[in-house]
């Protein structure tokens, strides 16, 4: 596909610029939102990019367009070359036909393709039906929402590499609101697969329902040090927000406190995480990263020592590694590494087992604030929480209105137990609960 | 970019199946950024992002199409995909199109295309020089100049056909201070609706500076205390209390559904008499400022609580359907790949008359925020967070030493209430929000202001 495209820009860019690499991506997606049983909005998407990076003179240059036309098209080549112009940093840059991974990845499902959409609609209704009938304390469902995608991805440079993909996904979500007397708490849970049979709306709504209703007219913790058992979603939201510390390009830039520590114990020896763009359940699994290398699996903390940091080619040559695959861009940005889908390898604790550790434990089920309460250089963080008071072992009772704070670094040292009920999140990483042997918790 | 006889055509089509209205956004944008690091300029993008969003209604029921294939056959079958969402028997026609002239309240003087580029990466090193020229523990200083030219033509079924350009111009800056293995950031982002003008206005040296100062400061201070406390929470980037815990929960998108806490509460006193709040759309060349919102309606000064009542939410065209209200030219997106729905512009808490002296002077023991971070909220249950980016302790009426890491919590129709002192250094500062129709331009603002009780969570 677009071969015409790539073809024209090839020409266009022929004896103006020393290297050219083409990136492209379209996709199509829909969304259906519920409410009151009718359809609230309908969204169709039908988008589609080109982004350029040149080389020239050593320098790299930049731009993209939306609109595929030749004028657009002599218009980004210039203004790639003109951008390159004004670039200070000649670190060397350069482009290669690199190789296919050897597997055949399962990433598109032709029969996702083919679901009808009254089938969508009606999958959403039964997210909001089913929450509303579930508990009586429900008084509103501000989401119960489907959405599904297909997208392409095409990348080319003037080395002779020439790739392309295609995957597919679908996605149901909900999110409740409970009250009891005065008291307001929400709940929310959310399903991606590849399979439209996957989604079981009753599985969902059952989850969110119970986080809710759980949490209804909770007391506040009284402040100080506790064990803290973070959620499998928790866990995987503070691994997500604090990701970059094992990019290759935040330790260069002396953004990441990982720096000079490769085979170093940096955690307990339960933990050990991985960059897996390959996982077959992963939501970003592809073959090849933004630079068209292919992907594969990096281990990053194998039982407490860091193992490798993820790696573009640029930040591979000055480490004089090779690339991990982990080269992201979307074609109006700029090169950067990315993880794939991170993944905490559980354990077998059973989360019971995690919440039996100690006399008095606090399970923390839901955080607010990961952008803006989160550092993510120097892994400081303090964030609103909700969650439950456990006593020997015992549910005593549901807790909000206070936060949890510590320092990312220090959690990864202070992990005792690794759940066994791993779950990917909503921006790819996946992890099971684990036992934090001291959190502090404020409140009054 | 396509002719007005198409566009009626596209509002017909989309009205075939028994739509109530019909509406289409184009836009072609310039966006242009500039990256600075390590020193040294790394890279710089210019790009076109250009594309169209058809949006119908069918009652209360919002279908909404986008593409990026502007030929007359991607429009229809656009325009086929949202009409066919639904059927009804009864088939309206478009009105005819006609032109509405913008009044452009907001002039560019210099556009940033006609500026050299020597000058900006002049105005760039600058910063930094005066960064790191500071203290010696700067380890990173990390700026981006964006400037963004968005062309955007509405047109609707009711028969508006308008155009409008807005110019953005920002300066954004993280300097990051460092010693062994402590790290402190701080932001900056001054920007406007304006071209070029508005970087000329700024003093790159005090920016560098003033953030290497705090992010320095931070560095040496000690954690946060925690507990429940009085909290002054200074002008300017400190109204993101008011954007956090009350803002969002004004929405029409969260109000309409009564799924939020001030569902239902208009004419109610839903604050302190001191708390006066404004939502203004047409401050001239504020970067939360529009002539039109993006479905076409002129930008309105919105008063939401006159003390302490609550007067009006922030709606837009689908928000006003569902409540019976008027629209406050509230609807904005952040490109035609969003259906537009109801936000905020440049949203303030109104001066009052308390000195700020007496504020810190009443309290015993508590906290200064004199710069916040971001936050966030849910509107259906009101919860808030947000953290405090510089912070004071306060003892015995006066300013003491700084403290770092802390996160104010709270709930939104709770901490109106426990607003009890307002002073009158009213400013504004630029930030970006997120949320349902993407990443927009607003301004948070207020004066100083003090809150009787928080919770603050700290480390210690």
């Amino acid at each position: 596909m677009y071969e015409q495209e790539f073809n024209k820009l090839f020409e266009l860019a022929k004896n103006k610029v020393d290297d050219i690499e083409i990136m492209l991506t379209s996709g199509k997606s829909f969304s259906v939102r519920i409410n009151q049983q009718s359809v609230e909005s309908f969204n169709y998407a039908d988008s589609k990019g080109i982004g350029i990076r040149i080389i020239k003179d050593g320098k790299v240059g930049y731009s993209y367009t939306e609109e595929f036309s030749d004028e657009a098209f002599a218009l980004i080549i210039d203004e790639a070359i003109a951008s390159s112009e004004m670039v200070e940093n000649l670190e060397p840059v350069k482009f290669d036909n690199y190789p296919d991974i050897p597997e055949q990845l399962n990433i598109y499902s032709a029969e996702l393709d083919k679901v009808k959409v009254e089938d969508k609609i009606s999958l959403a209704q039964k997210l909001e039906s089913l929450a509303l009938e579930a508990d009586k304390r429900v008084f509103n469902v501000p989401y119960a929402a489907y959405g599904d995608g297909y997208s392409y991805s095409k990348i080319a440079n003037s080395k002779g590499l020439n790739k392309e993909s295609k995957s597919n996904y679908c996605s149901a979500f909900v999110m409740v609101l409970a009250q009891e007397g005065e008291d307001k708490k929400s709940g929310m849970d959310f399903k991606m697969s590849r399979d439209f049979k996957d989604i079981d709306p009753v599985k969902i709504v059952d989850k969110a329902v119970k986080q809710a209703t759980d949490l209804l007219n909770g007391a506040t913790p009284a402040s100080g040090q506790y064990p803290v058992v973070l959620s499998n979603e928790m866990m995987a939201s503070l691994l997500s927000t604090f990701s970059g510390i094992f990019s290759a390009k935040s330790v260069q830039e002396g953004k990441s406190l990982l720096k000079g520590k490769i085979g170093e114990k940096i955690s307990d020896p339960v933990v050990t995480i991985l960059d897996d763009g390959l996982h077959p359940d992963g939501m970003v699994t592809s073959p090849f990263d933004s630079e068209g290398y292919p992907s594969q699996r990096t281990p990053l903390i194998d039982d407490g020592i860091l193992k490798n940091f993820l790696q573009n080619t640029i930040t591979a040559a000055k480490d004089n590694v090779k690339s991990t695959g982990n080269a992201s861009r979307s074609y109006k940005g700029s090169l950067n590494v990315s993880t794939t889908n991170l993944v905490l390898q559980p354990g077998k604790a059973t989360v019971k087992d995690l919440i039996k550790s100690y006399d008095r434990v606090i399970e923390v089920v839901s955080l607010q604030g990961l952008h803006s309460g989160a550092n993510p250089i120097s892994g400081d963080f303090s964030l609103a929480a909700e969650g439950f008071l456990y006593e020997q072992g015992e549910r005593k009772e549901a807790l909000s209105n206070f936060t949890i704070s510590g320092n990312f670094f220090q959690i990864l040292k202070d992990i005792e137990k690794v759940g066994d009920n791993a779950e990917f999140n909503m921006q790819s990483c996946s992890s099971p609960a684990v036992l934090i042997k001291q959190l502090m918790v404020s409140s009054k | 970019m396509i002719s007005q006889e198409l566009i009626a055509k596209v509002l017909e089509r989309a009205l075939s199946n028994g739509a109530d209205f019909a509406e289409l956004f184009l836009e072609n944008t310039y966006n242009s950024s500039i990256r600075f690091y390590d020193g040294k300029t790394q890279q710089s993008i210019v790009g076109k992002d250009f594309g169209v969003g058809i949006r119908v209604f069918y009652g209360i029921s919002a279908i909404y199409a986008y593409t990026s294939d502007l030929t007359e056959k991607g429009l229809l079958s656009a325009a086929d995909a949202v009409a066919k969402a639904d059927r009804k028997d009864q088939v309206i026609r478009p009105q005819e199109l006609s032109q509405v002239r913008v009044d452009n309240r907001h002039q560019v003087k210099i556009p940033g295309n006609t500026v050299d580029k020597s000058e900006k990466l002049d105005f760039i090193r600058k910063i930094d020089k005066s960064a790191r020229i500071y203290s010696d523990k700067i380890a990173q200083v990390d700026l981006t100049l964006l400037e963004k030219k968005q062309d955007i033509l509405i047109a609707n079924s009711e028969g508006l056909f308008v155009e409008d350009t807005r110019n953005y111009t920002r300066a954004y800056s993280v300097v990051i201070a460092a010693s062994g293995s402590e790290n402190q950031t701080c932001f900056d982002g001054p920007g406007a609706l304006a071209g070029y003008e508005f970087i000329r206005s700024l003093d790159p040296e005090e920016i560098g500076k003033n953030s290497a100062e705090i992010a320095v400061k931070m560095l040496e201070a000690d954690y946060a205390p925690s507990g429940t406390f009085p909290v002054i929470i200074d002008n300017g980037f400190g109204g993101v209390i008011f954007h956090e815990a009350c803002g969002h929960s004004l929405e029409a998108t969260s109000v309409a559904k009564g799924a939020s806490i001030f569902s239902g509460k208009m004419n109610q006193q839903i604050a302190t008499e001191k708390v006066t709040a404004i939502d203004d759309g047409t401050i001239v060349n504020k970067w939360g400022s529009l002539n039109i919102d993006d479905e076409g309606t002129p930008a309105e000064k919105t008063v939401l609580i006159d003390k302490g009542i609550l007067k009006s939410y922030m709606v837009d065209k689908l928000g006003g359907k569902k409540m019976d209200m008027e629209s406050t030219g509230s609807g904005r997106r952040q490109s035609y790949k969003y259906a537009p729905t109801s936000r905020m512009r440049n949203t303030y808490i109104a001066p009052g008359k308390d000195s700020f002296e007496d504020m810190v002077a009443s309290i015993d023991f508590g906290l200064y925020a004199r710069k916040m971070g971001g936050g966030s909220v849910l509107p259906g249950t009101g919860n808030f967070n947000f953290s405090v980016a510089e912070g004071y302790l306060i003892r015995n009426g006066k300013i003491a030493e700084p403290v770092r890491g802390a996160t104010l919590i709270g709930n939104g129709g709770d901490i109106l209430h426990k607003i009890s002192m307002i002073s009158d250094n009213l400013e504004l500062a630029e930030g970006m929000c997120g949320s349902v129709s993407g990443s927009i331009p607003t301004t948070v603002g207020q004066p100083a202001i003090k809150v009787d009780q928080i919770i603050v969570g700290g480390r210690k």
